[in-house]
């Protein structure tokens, strides 16, 4: 085991931990463990990519958060000293990712039920234990506020003073006790009247919402610092109240700009009272939050039976024989259903319909909006593409790899269907809903005259789909590989897979002037999807 | 004998590299037996089981079930087997519901056969409040309970079992038990693995045991006591794998808890 830096930090303390009655020595060593734990751990911010899961992944990421603070802290700092206007935006983006990465990344921590088998059975006292639990958070959202907020603190060190920097420091304390507090709140409310497996969907979302905002803050740069020269007066509204980042703003308009108003002087006593306040409930539900903790291996809440009508109808119609229905059948509830293989894939699908925007808000930039209405950038659409063969790919994972013996175990007559019936699953799961979405937001963009073009859009997908199989995929079957040996060759299939869709739109582009190109494409396309799709899954 | 004969081994030897996993087995299995298939950890149990279901290949022998040889036939042999394997894993994603109705579906039935067998057995495990939970939920044991429901959907006529027992409480390995004497009593076949040889002296009316990938001993439970002179099964196995020395091992153990060297 490693000694950890913010072990040697927390040696410097010990006689305080000791004279609280805490054995430091014993908190010390589950401390070690715990960061140990840690360190083997992926955290939710680099999900998307490939990276081996060697070395401490989440002091590796500290450095994005630190980017993070640069893009979406630093440059409300410039917005003037409207502090009501400016701060709130700062605080609000500070307390929507402090808690989104909570969520992800320290449920882990704050959900840890092994404690009770492991940690209770031993003679350790429950002070001890319960520091060890405290400080082991506060180390977490010390490392991760702190390399968060790190520029933008310097940076109004030079702006404002080092009495703004010093009321910064201690908000920002604040703040990450509401947040932490908040996000256990969050949990109790879900366990409390909902099961485990719902707070598990949860953090899964909220997790897959990570990933996607990580990718699009990168469009985003340049266009947050297109804002910074707005020039907004702040006016105040009851409402305002309810929000924690108006709470946090408050102060600095009420000591630098000095500012008496009865509104500054409630929404500064907030900013204080209510995280104190928040960390008192905190302590008092916490037996409770470790009792409902128990309720986290439980699905009580379905007993029902889900009906999938839909999915029986379209097993139906898109499979020939019984035995693909049931695949069918079974590969849509996985890409329903699991978690991990969700984590993958989400994040793909929302790139998969916020790049199109992005391109097309592009050329709304260069030109008006009537050009681009009657012009062909419709073509944009295209750029969702991309996440196909990456999609395809990724069917071959699943976080319960382990439950494919029954592939090998059953008598399943052609073995290529099973993949086949998975294909089809992603296609209607996946990409048709992704794409029909898209699609009528195009069609109200650029009318009904591009109609046949969408439809020849989604036919080149189902290509696509077919071509990534073709190429990507070596294995019998799908769902059998374990997401932590993924191959890191992403370059030549994200290469390969955006090169596929190149054709594909260069094809789509020679022929849009025309007039029978559209139908006679679309027609050849319908043909090879048929034959290709009988070649690839003949029986073997 | 007059029964039909289910399962054929003939010097059956298997390696993964260099390691020698099975030996030349040579295994003949009648309909309607129980056979209790022991032997030490790293005998070549579950791989004698994964061989015959098809799982791995690459071996060198002749392997027979229902009299086909299963290199050359298709997998349809596959239908008539029931199999719980060693480590309860399943796609835990999914509900008991879910699971069960889709590896039904794979074994032929109808989906609402399936849904309504499903069920049924569920409800008998006492499982059928949780129906429609997700396994991940599940304790081990009720985990191991839908493996074997899964196992015994389609009505199988050869059941391979790999330590079916694990983590179920002792009520239900009594229920298991019974179930597993009935199903032999309709002729079906069963070959059991276990380490817990109470249990496997009860039920099976044959006993192979394997040691370093070769057959050592095969036969009634009277059988193996009369040639080994010995009381219980567990002595008949700590005989013919050769392990002696059990007493050794524990006061040596013994002595390492209470802080001394090891050696007495």
């Amino acid at each position: 085991m490693n000694d950890f830096a913010s072990l040697r930090v927390l040696d410097r303390f010990k006689s305080v931990f000791n004279k609280l009655n805490i054995d430091y020595d014993v908190m010390r060593k589950i401390l070690q463990l715990k960061l140990t734990m840690d360190s083997r751990r992926m955290p939710a911010i680099f999900s998307g990519s490939n990276i081996k899961k060697e070395g401490n992944q989440f002091l590796k990421s500290l450095w994005m958060y630190g980017l993070f603070g640069i893009l979406f802290l630093v440059p409300f700092l410039f917005l003037g000293n409207e502090f009501l206007f400016s701060l709130t935006i700062m605080f609000s983006s500070l307390f929507i990712i402090l808690m989104t990465s909570m969520v992800s990344d320290f449920s882990a921590v704050l959900l840890d039920i092994r404690d009770k088998n492991i940690l209770h059975p031993k003679p350790i006292s429950g002070k001890t234990l319960n520091a060890a639990k405290i400080t082991h958070i506060i180390i977490y959202m010390v490392l991760l506020t702190g390399s968060f907020v790190i520029t933008p603190l310097i940076v109004s060190v030079f702006k404002f003073g080092i009495i703004f920097t010093l009321l910064f420091l201690i908000e920002i304390i604040l703040i990450s006790s509401l947040a932490i507090v908040l996000t256990a709140f969050v949990y109790l409310f879900i366990l409390r009247f909902f099961s485990g497996e719902m707070l598990k969907d949860v953090i899964n979302y909220v997790q897959i919402f990570l990933a996607i905002g990580m990718a699009i803050s990168y469009q985003l740069v340049g266009r947050v610092f297109q804002i910074v020269n707005i020039d907004i007066t702040y006016t105040f509204a009851w409402w305002h109240m309810l929000l924690p980042p108006f709470w946090f703003a408050a102060p600095f308009e009420l000591i630098l700009n000095k500012d008496f108003s009865i509104h500054i002087i409630i929404l500064s006593l907030l900013a204080v009272l209510a995280p104190i306040l928040a960390i008192a409930i905190y302590i008092h539900l916490m037996p409770t939050f470790e009792r409902n903790l128990s309720k986290l291996q439980s699905d009580t809440n379905r007993t029902k039976k889900r009906r999938r009508i839909l999915q029986g109808i379209w097993a139906r119609i898109l499979c020939r024989t019984k035995e693909e229905r049931t695949f069918y059948k079974f590969a849509s509830l996985m890409l329903k259903e699991e978690r991990e293989l969700k984590l993958k894939i989400f994040p793909l699908l929302g790139f998969a319909i916020i790049f199109p925007f992005i391109f097309l808000f592009n050329t709304l930039s260069t030109g008006s909006f009537e050009e681009v209405k009657t012009g062909n950038s419709f073509m944009v659409i295209y750029f969702s593409l991309i996440m196909i063969p990456a999609v395809v790919q990724m069917l071959e994972y699943s976080g319960n790899y382990k439950g494919q013996w029954i592939f090998y175990a059953a008598p399943i007559k052609n073995k290529s269907i099973v993949y086949s019936a998975t294909l089809k699953a992603s296609i209607m799961n996946y990409f048709i809903p992704i794409l029909t979405m898209l699609s009528v937001i195009f069609l109200w963009i650029f009318s009904f005259r591009i109609f046949l073009d969408l439809v020849v859009v989604l036919l080149a997908a189902i290509v696509l789909t077919l071509i990534s199989y073709g190429i990507f995929n070596k294995g019998k079957f799908p769902f059998v590989s374990s997401h932590e040996h993924t191959q890191t060759n992403s370059f030549f299939k994200v290469f390969g897979g955006m090169f596929a869709v190149g054709i594909m739109a260069a094809v789509h582009a020679m022929i849009l002037n025309n007039p029978f190109g559209l139908p006679v494409y679309a027609v050849l396309l319908i043909i090879s999807i048929f034959i290709g799709w009988k070649l690839m899954f003949s029986k073997r | 004998m007059n029964a039909k004969k289910v399962l054929s081994l003939k010097s059956v030897s298997k390696n993964f590299g260099s390691k020698q996993v099975l030996n030349g087995v040579n295994l003949d299995v009648y309909e309607g037996q129980i056979i209790g298939y022991i032997g030490p950890n790293g005998a070549g149990k579950s791989t004698t089981v994964k061989l015959m279901l098809g799982l791995i290949d690459d071996y060198s022998g002749h392997i027979e079930v229902f009299g086909e040889n299963i290199i050359n036939g298709d997998d349809f042999y596959k239908k008539r087997i029931g199999y719980v394997p060693e480590t309860a894993e399943l796609y835990e994603n999914l509900t008991a519901f879910e699971y069960l109705s889709f590896t039904g579906e794979i074994y032929g039935l109808s989906s609402k056969e399936a849904e309504e067998r499903a069920f049924g057995l569920m409800k008998e495990f006492g499982l059928g409040g949780v129906f429609h939970q997700r396994i991940s939920s599940y304790s081990k044991g009720m985990k191991q309970k839908v493996l074997i429901i899964a196992s015994l959907l389609h009505d199988p006529d050869l059941l391979f079992f790999d330590e079916p027992l694990s983590g179920l409480d002792a009520n239900s390995v009594i229920v298991i038990k019974e179930i597993l004497a009935k199903l032999a009593e309709q002729g079906k076949t069963i070959f059991y693995s276990s380490h817990i040889m109470e249990v496997v002296e009860k039920i099976s009316n044959r006993i192979v045991l394997l040691v370093d990938g070769q057959v050592v001993a095969d036969g009634t439970f009277e059988e193996l006591r009369r040639q080994n002179q010995e009381g219980s099964l567990e002595d008949i196995f700590n005989q013919l794998t050769g392990f002696t020395e059990h007493e050794e091992i524990a006061n040596r153990f013994v002595n390492l808890v209470h802080g001394g060297s090891g050696n007495e």
